[in-house]
């Protein structure tokens, strides 16, 4: 049971991270944990591990923040459009400018840009995790980037390289 | 001709090497003539690149330790929880433990469940009991009659059966009212056919207490205060009736 936590403990905590804000993502690692180890013995095989694991953690995080959101404004597609807390100081300043945009996201949009630009998760995957069709997904992360683009405001490539 | 829009809707796809080879030809050769989308296409590209080199979020120290403890807290929860209970919850994981309603809780809902279909059958049944328990009517007697209900009402409600419920449920306290007295004129009648072998004191005694027992029948409130009057006064000709034809059967004189 411990490998199994080591294993993942990073995906699952990163990904809460990123979806909830520091400050409830241990919770939200931990309530994942919980889940999958009680949940172990019956799951099924159907996919692979990781996949299950990332979906738990996925719902674990979007329903989190419905709670604490008290089911605010219901973004595109369906998706919920919360804000998460504010990220961590981060020392690169590359990666805190894409933390701080990222927190700005509808819920929606940072879980399919964390599963498939952070995680390199493929849109299969993302699909199969999200419980949606490919091209729904496929459609969200072209929206999820514009709206990043957006945020970190025009000339992203001179200004990521200058910072990087 | 490939335009700006289209390529900004394919710039995902382009980027991620998802566009079939005529298509990302024709993205590629777009980009080569326009800045513009060349920009856009560089600041996506450089947005996923630094997407994908985030460093990873080193859990704190403290994870394991909770995981480890609400594992610990979720096994005594199930330790509480009835087996039925874990039962359900495991077929049905939509429904979680929590939330299922406990034994008391189910035996209150059952007690209202049968509570409310017992009100239901009354509401519907009980009328017809009541006319099947009609009494019938009886002549009225030639001496003195206490008060009793104006006859109309209760004769009403005995001869018409409506079919709406609760209006005969209205009805119901007057109907009952109405019965009462006709039993009270019957046991009049007969105290009077036994009244010819009483003693003047006794004859006294007798109109009376009846004066009295029908001076609180006509005081009394409509309904049940004048029903309870009622069978007071019914009690009191039924014993003396009873005991007139008690006394008469064993050969004895009052």
């Amino acid at each position: 049971m411990e490998m199994l936590y080591h294993q993942y403990k990073r995906r699952v905590f990163g990904m809460a991270h990123r979806i909830v804000g520091v400050s409830d993502a241990e919770e939200v690692a931990q309530e994942v944990f919980v889940r999958v180890f009680r949940g172990l013995a019956a799951f099924r095989g159907d996919s692979q591990l990781s996949t299950w694991v990332y979906r738990l953690t996925v719902n674990a995080a979007l329903s989190h923040l419905a709670r604490r959101g008290r089911r605010r404004e219901v973004g595109d597609d369906g998706l919920v459009d919360l804000p998460a807390a504010p990220p961590a100081e981060r020392d690169s300043a590359l990666a805190a400018r894409i933390e701080a945009a990222l927190s700005q996201l509808p819920a929606g949009y940072r879980a399919i840009l964390v599963l498939h630009d952070v995680e390199g998760l493929s849109h299969e995957e993302c699909a199969a995790i999200l419980d949606c069709r490919i091209g729904t997904c496929k459609s969200q992360l072209h929206k999820a980037r514009a709206r990043m683009r957006e945020l970190l405001g025009p000339d992203i490539a001179a200004r990521v390289a200058n910072l990087a | 001709m490939t335009t700006c829009d289209s390529i900004v809707s394919q710039l995902t796809a382009y980027l991620d090497g998802e566009l079939a080879d005529d298509d990302g030809s024709a993205v590629r050769g777009h980009l080569r003539e326009c800045a513009a989308c060349r920009q856009l296409a560089r600041d996506e590209a450089a947005l996923r690149d630094a997407l994908r080199v985030l460093p990873p979020v080193d859990p704190p120290a403290t994870l394991w330790a909770g995981v480890q403890a609400q594992l610990a807290a979720a096994e005594v929860a199930d330790a509480r929880t009835p087996r039925w209970r874990r039962a359900i919850a495991r077929w049905m994981p939509r429904f979680r433990a929590a939330w299922l309603p406990s034994m008391p809780q189910l035996a209150v809902a059952g007690l209202l469940a049968v509570a409310g279909v017992s009100a239901l059958y009354w509401r519907t049944h009980r009328g017809d009991e009541l006319a099947t328990t009609d009494l019938p009517r009886l002549p009225m007697p030639e001496i003195q009659t206490p008060h009793r209900e104006p006859a109309a009402a209760p004769a009403a409600a005995l001869t018409t059966r409506s079919d709406d419920v609760t209006a005969e449920l209205a009805a119901e306290p007057a109907r009952v009212t109405g019965s009462y007295g006709e039993v009270i004129d019957e046991l009049t009648r007969l105290a009077e056919e036994a009244r010819g072998s009483w003693s003047d004191e006794r004859k006294a005694a007798f109109d009376g207490r009846l004066a009295a027992l029908a001076a609180t029948v006509a005081q009394a409130q409509d309904g049940r205060p004048r029903q309870r009057a009622q069978r007071s006064m019914i009690r009191f000709l039924q014993g003396a009736v009873v005991r007139d034809e008690v006394v008469l059967a064993s050969g004895g004189s009052r």
